[in-house]
């Protein structure tokens, strides 16, 4: 499985903070935001940050998710 | 001894951030600390509390990562973060950041760099409630 998370402002307009989507080899972070945006095109509006197993990707980073791995689909940060 | 990077849902005290912070040395010359606050309004209108969402596992890790940059960037002595979670009622505490340094220099410079920098990494969300209703803040300088 694939666990995604969705905090704050994305995870109001996606109306979840966790889905889980099944695993296939050779599957790439940029297939889960496909698929999800698909489904919540609001809440990826403003999606500008992604981590994957707690660490920030780019565009760039085409690995195949490991099963099991976590995404986050994230709007900027207004902490602090 | 209380962690040095924390996240909580509970208030802090600063008196005892920054006793800890001296505790740890007595070369330490100069402490500069930072303290957020909530304010009762934003723009035009009144704000009753804020609540923070976070991504809790990256953003705890950020912010040790960033102490321990600071530290190395600003040769500080020590330095501590803690940040709320939650809902915070205005007029309440956010955020606090002390750091600890020979001379006020690098205390009162990796002190604006690090709530700089924690704005702009740390994953941390917070929503303005408003007698109005509720909206997500925007980032801003």
């Amino acid at each position: 499985m694939i666990n995604v998370l969705f905090f704050g402002p994305v995870a109001e307009r996606a109306g979840a903070r966790q889905i889980s989507l099944d695993f296939r080899e050779g599957l790439r972070w940029q297939d889960v935001r496909d698929t999800l945006r698909a489904r919540h095109p609001e809440a990826f509006e403003i999606v500008s940050i992604v981590a994957v197993n707690g660490l920030r990707v780019s565009e760039q980073d085409t690995l195949p998710l490991a099963d099991g791995a976590e995404i986050v689909f994230m709007s900027a940060f207004s902490g602090g | 001894m209380i962690q040095a990077v924390r996240l909580q849902t509970e208030d802090f005290s600063l008196d005892a951030e920054v006793a800890a912070l001296r505790a740890a040395s007595k070369r330490i010359g100069g402490i500069s600390t930072f303290l957020g606050c909530a304010r009762d309004f934003s723009g035009e209108r009144e704000v009753c509390e804020i609540t923070f969402d976070a991504y809790h596992g990256m953003a705890l890790s950020e912010l040790i990562r960033l102490r321990d940059e600071a530290i190395a960037q600003f040769g500080l002595i020590d330095a501590r973060i803690v940040h709320r979670l939650g809902t915070v009622r205005a007029g309440e505490n956010i955020v606090l950041i002390v750091v600890g340094a020979e001379h006020r220099a690098p205390a009162f410079d990796a002190c604006r760099w690090l709530i700089d920098e924690l704005k702009a990494r740390a994953p941390i969300w917070k929503k303005e409630v408003t007698p109005q209703g509720e909206s997500w803040v925007t980032p801003h300088p």
